[in-house]
């Protein structure tokens, strides 16, 4: 499980992120949306680790991991997905999977497992195992950068932008991977531009406007929140 | 005449294969830390003064040993040197703080061979004899430097290929914050890479201390070398160090017999400033390969 | 006449109760080195030991010498390694004239200055292309070469001998048991300081500042950064051979070994240790770089190599501000300069700036037009047959998402790419092909990002770059506007300024410019509500009160709507839609960036 508490957060000395709290329950999606530029990202990065939080608190099981580094965080079972299906573009699809076992101290035989229900799932990465990875499409990309987050079995994955780059009719079998993923008893965050395609498979959601949470909510009851009439000013 | 191109071609060759050797050690530290480590010259040269101080006169059995026991020491050194040249780098803002820890870590050790030594080149007996190839007497230690750096080539290829902690060192150069998000152990990959640059340039300095003149400033001279070995190939290129040294080697080589020796080091810096002028990413660099 | 809505929150301030430290202490730092190159200088001759007084006279050489590194090396930005060698050029060229061809001491000395030119713009051309550790190999290969050359061109160097040279007319006392040579080996590196201290606060020094640390900000404001190292390895190569001018009858003899590469190592570690980019710090670091190995403890000259190495190698790791560095800032820290995070206050002066003045409505002259361009980044177009007509007073908004061209598209205006394909003008003019700076010169500015803000120039400093930026004369009422802000920020760091204030900063440089067209990218980010509010109300000043063209690169669409008169939408590098505020906000290829209703 994952809580996060009134974390101030940014870049250098730009400040992006004002007091956002957060909880992501294993065996739950969360959905986080809003505009571009609203700190979706920099509150990913700054969970993992990537940017050093001014002041709040990130639990991860109860224990403190603000401020550690990334890989150690990685580590520890928290697990982001870069925006951008980011892979190791000169290791073969293969290799790329192995490197997410760095995250997870080897039992070989788990290790094979998870890459034989990859494989079941997106079956095109098995086909194209021994190619590099820069010579997949984005969403095969995409596919493969999910697929080495699967391998180091984490107890939360956040996914940025999943989407991004992707063909439309890429995103359903994404999210019912993440899905089933998420039921296997893992917290699972998903920030996302494309509400309306991603919400039925969330269970919360949370909207994030200038480093601030707007609202959050239930998954099914987002769509009519955000359509409701604004208040007058 | 074609003698002379011969010699000067396969002396070139030889020469350079050091240089390629020092750029292939270049470049795995520089890709898994984005750090030239100046001080590989003179790291080169500490494993030409243990093959003299160690392996002088010696048999074949004792010989092999030493040169593995150097190698293994250089390692040592030069990841220790890593680590306190990346110390500094993990919070601080100065970003080239390395450039000048390297650099007062070369004349530190260049020093401490001074002193201990004293400025004079000593030469050491080669283990393996000399040879004619086409009518010229060619040192053994040269068929050793061309030796060395195919093996290195192909060690290298195999180890970030195939293995998993070489993989994973390839992984840091080819995307660092992905090899974060993925838990990679980014300090300790990073130390890694030093220490197989120590242990490239051990051996090879080991293995061809009797044609090099193995004295405390010859270090510079080698980094300069490399250097520009692997700017001409590419940064980040070990395919192109094949290239780049030999090319290097050559060019020395012939200003040498050409010009004279004494200008061998103007040629280098004149490659070098040719090729950063008009082709800065050499012939196999990546143009901004990083993603970060 | 209502003044202008408070762009601030909080109540403008009352006089500061605290007094005001200087913001930097360089003044002081340089009465100091005056005094200790006095010690050094004079000091030996007062003692009449001559032992002293010849190595205190290359001590004194070496100061000055190491003066320059440190002005090529933090003001310029520029990591030379072979500053030894431009010294020893100017030594054995003068050498040479004066000892092997009989000239004048005189015009022997202008031949070497000449030679240490020549010199440093060798070192200045590969400067243009490759900076960092590229460039410091460069000269320190040059540095390893320089030797060798002096010894194999033996046929004018004299070789490994060397050259042995007396100039009487400069070794002889003349005044007070001092000679020639001896005041002038004092007062020179003096000169070097004050020179240092007088180009770090001209204009020059400035632009260099800025060039080094930010190429792209120095575009932005009308400064060609080639130009500004190409100067600087001028500059330095003037004194540094200088330097070599006063060894030659210091030392009466020049020899390949004595300018090694070692030599250059000893500049450029004096200035580490000693505190970069610090007035006092090269003399503080030859004293301890130099003069504890050589003179102290001479018995141990063959360790002054590894003392170099050690000592540096602490410096680095355990004081990377080196030694006056740190001190100051202990000083710093415990005078703090400024109000603090909110100190940049300009309500008041804002509203001097609109006395009197009415509101001006765009007008349907074109400011800035693109008429299909097309960017590409390899195969990635990220700008496709675009069509912009901005014009004059009025707040354009360029929207889009991540990747939809928007930010490449600002780049093009201000010059820092170029199109592929079609054109754009910047009132009338064509600026398609128009390098960055000459853009900038036809008054148009712009913001980053992340606001380029100097934290090693005060406040004042940092609004001042955009005064030197302005061509043609100043207004009066911006000069008026100038003179306050000088007044109130004059000594301020810019250090505590919170990322809103820094904001506000590089928008207040722009209008100190004079820039009648500006650029802003992205400039809510990081801006909380209330920030966002006064930003929205600068802009808003900026175009009706001022008016300046404003185009505007936004995330914040509320923002956006708020005081844009036209808004531009991007979407993969095309425009999707353009047009008044209202009529955009019902386009239905625009819907899909709105989350949850919006109101127009």
């Amino acid at each position: 499980m994952l809580e996060v508490k009134n974390l101030v957060a940014g870049y250098g000395t730009i400040p992006v992120l004002r007091e956002v709290s957060l909880t992501a329950k294993a065996g739950e999606i969360l959905l986080i949306g809003g505009e571009n530029g609203a700190g979706k990202s920099t509150l990913m990065r700054a969970i993992a680790g990537f940017n050093k939080p001014d002041s709040g608190e990130i639990l991860l099981d109860g224990k403190a991991i603000g401020g550690q580094a990334p890989e150690k965080i990685a580590q520890s079972g928290l697990r982001l997905v870069l925006d951008g299906h980011r892979v190791f573009p000169e290791l073969s699809v293969f290799d790329n999977l192995r490197m997410g076992a760095a995250a997870r101290r080897g039992d070989r035989a788990g290790f094979n497992n998870a890459v034989e229900e990859i494989y079941s799932v997106f079956p095109i990465l098995k086909e194209k195992q021994k190619l590099y990875a820069r010579d997949l499409s984005g969403g095969q990309q995409q596919m493969l950068a999910l697929g080495q987050a699967f391998i180091a079995q984490p107890k939360v994955l956040l996914c940025d932008e999943p989407s991004m780059g992707l063909a439309q009719a890429l995103l359903p079998p994404i999210l019912a991977f993440l899905r089933r993923w998420a039921q296997t008893g893992t917290a699972v965050v998903i920030v996302e531009q494309h509400l309306a395609v991603t919400a039925p498979y969330a269970d919360r959601a949370m909207i994030i406007e200038r480093g601030q949470v707007k609202f959050s909510c239930l998954a099914s009851e987002l769509d009519e929140k955000l359509n409701a009439p604004v208040a007058a000013e | 005449m074609l003698s002379e191109i011969l010699i000067i071609v396969i002396r070139g060759i030889a020469i350079g294969s050091i240089f390629a050797t020092i750029a292939m050690s270049f470049n795995i530290v520089h890709g898994a830390t984005n750090i030239f480590n100046f001080a590989q010259g003179n790291m080169f040269i500490l494993g030409g003064f243990a093959a003299y101080f160690l392996a002088n006169q010696v048999g074949l059995g004792q010989w092999s040993l030493m040169l593995l026991l150097t190698g293994l020491g250089i390692a040592a050194v030069v990841a220790f040197q890593g680590y306190i040249t990346l110390l500094p780098l993990r919070s601080s803002v100065e970003q080239d703080s390395w450039l000048i820890s390297t650099v007062s870590v070369s004349v530190i050790v260049a020093a401490l061979l001074m002193i201990t030594q004293g400025p004079f080149a000593y030469s050491v007996q080669s283990v393996v004899p000399s040879f004619r190839i086409l009518g010229t007497r060619t040192p053994g230690a040269y068929a050793l430097a061309i030796a060395a750096m195919i093996f290195w080539f192909f060690a290298l290829r195999f180890f970030l290929r195939k293995t998993f902690i070489g993989l994973a060192i390839s992984a840091l150069s080819q995307d660092f914050d992905a090899a974060r998000a993925a838990g990679l152990p980014v300090r300790r990959l990073q130390l890694i890479s030093f220490a197989i640059s120590g242990l490239m340039v051990g051996t090879v300095g080991f293995l061809v201390a009797p044609v090099i003149s193995v004295s405390p400033d010859a270090g510079l001279k080698y980094v300069l070398n490399g250097f520009v070995a692997a700017v001409v190939g590419g940064i980040g290129s070990n395919a192109g160090t094949l290239i780049g040294g030999p090319l290097v080697g050559v060019v020395a080589m012939l200003t040498a017999y050409k010009v004279g020796g004494a200008y061998q080091d103007l040629a280098s810096l004149l490659v070098l400033v040719l090729i950063l002028m008009f082709r800065p990413q050499g012939l196999f660099g990546r143009v901004g390969a990083r993603r970060v | 006449m209502q003044t202008a809505t408070s762009i601030q929150t909080g109540p403008v301030s009352m006089a500061e109760t605290k007094p005001k430290g200087r913001f930097n202490s360089d003044l002081t730092q340089v009465w100091i080195g005056v005094a200790l190159i006095a010690i050094t200088g004079f000091g030996p001759v007062i003692a009449g030991n001559s032992y002293w007084i010849h190595t205190f006279q290359l001590v004194n050489i070496y100061i000055a010498a190491a003066i320059f590194q440190n002005m090529l090396f933090v003001d310029a930005g520029q990591k030379s390694f072979g500053q030894g060698a431009i010294l020893g050029l100017a030594a054995y060229v003068a050498a040479i004239l004066y000892g092997l061809h009989g000239w004048s001491f005189g015009g022997a000395s202008m031949g070497g200055i000449v030679a240490a030119i020549l010199g440093g713009l060798l070192f200045a051309l590969p400067a243009l292309r490759v900076q960092g550790f590229h460039l410091g190999f460069v000269t320190m290969s040059a540095a390893i070469v320089f030797p060798q050359l002096l010894v194999t061109l033996d046929k004018w160097t004299n070789g490994i001998n060397g050259i042995s040279v007396t100039v009487p007319a400069l070794t002889n006392p003349v005044v007070f048991g001092m000679s020639p040579l001896a005041i002038a080996v004092a007062v020179f590196p003096m000169i070097a300081l004050a020179s240092h201290y007088l180009i770090r606060r001209s204009k020059l020094g400035r632009s260099m500042f800025v060039a080094a640390l930010s190429p792209e900000a120095a575009r932005s404001l009308g400064i060609k950064p080639g130009v500004m190292r190409f100067t600087a390895f001028v500059i330095a190569s003037i004194g540094t051979g200088i330097c070599g001018i006063l060894y030659l009858p210091t030392v009466a003899f020049v020899s390949p070994q004595g300018f090694n590469i070692e030599l250059s190592f000893v500049f450029f570690f004096a200035v580490v240790v000693g505190g970069r980019g610090q007035m006092l710090g090269p003399i503080i670091g030859i004293w301890i770089v130099y003069i504890l190995p050589n003179i102290l403890l001479a018995g141990f000259v063959e360790y002054r190599l590894l003392m170099y190495g050690c000592l540096t190698l602490l410096a680095v790791m355990a004081f990377p501000d080196g030694i006056v560095g740190s001190v100051e800032r202990l000083r710093a820290k415990r005078k703090q300069t400024g109000g603090g995070e909110q100190a940049f206050r300009i309500d008041g002066f804002l509203a001097d700036l609109q006395a009197g003045k009415t509101v001006r409505e765009p007008s349907e002259e074109i400011a800035v037009e693109v008429r299909n361009g097309t960017k590409k980044f390899g195969e990635v177009v990220a700008v496709s047959a675009v069509d912009l007509k901005v014009r004059k007073g009025e707040v354009h908004g360029l929207i889009g998402a991540n990747g939809s061209g928007k930010t490449s598209l600002l780049n093009v205006l201000s010059g820092l790419s170029r199109l592929n394909t079609g054109s754009f003008m910047i009132n009338g003019v064509d600026a398609t092909n128009m390098a960055a700076d000459r853009i900038a010169n036809m008054s148009l500015g712009r913001t980053f990002q992340a606001p380029r803000i100097f934290s090693q120039l005060s406040l004042w400093d940092n609004l001042k770059i955009g005064m030197d930026a302005r061509v043609g004369p100043a207004s009066a009422d911006v000069t008026a506007l100038a003179k306050a802000m000088e007044e109130s920020f004059g000594q301020d760091s810019a250090n505590l300024l919170s990322h809103g204030q820094r904001r506000l900063v590089e928008v207040m440089r722009t209008v100190l410019k004079e820039a009648t067209i500006v650029l802003f990218d992205e400039p809510a980010a990081g801006l909380s509500q209330s920030e966002r509010t006064n930003f929205a109300n600068l802009v808003k000043f900026l175009s009706r009160q001022m008016g300046k063209t404003v185009i505007l690169v936004e995330h914040d669409l509320d923002l956006v709507w708020g005081i844009a008169d036209t808004i531009t939408v991007l979407e993969q590098g095309r425009v999707v839609s353009s047009g008044k505020p209202d009529v955009v906000a019902k386009d239905p290829a625009v819907q899909h960036m709105f989350v949850g209703s919006r109101h127009a």
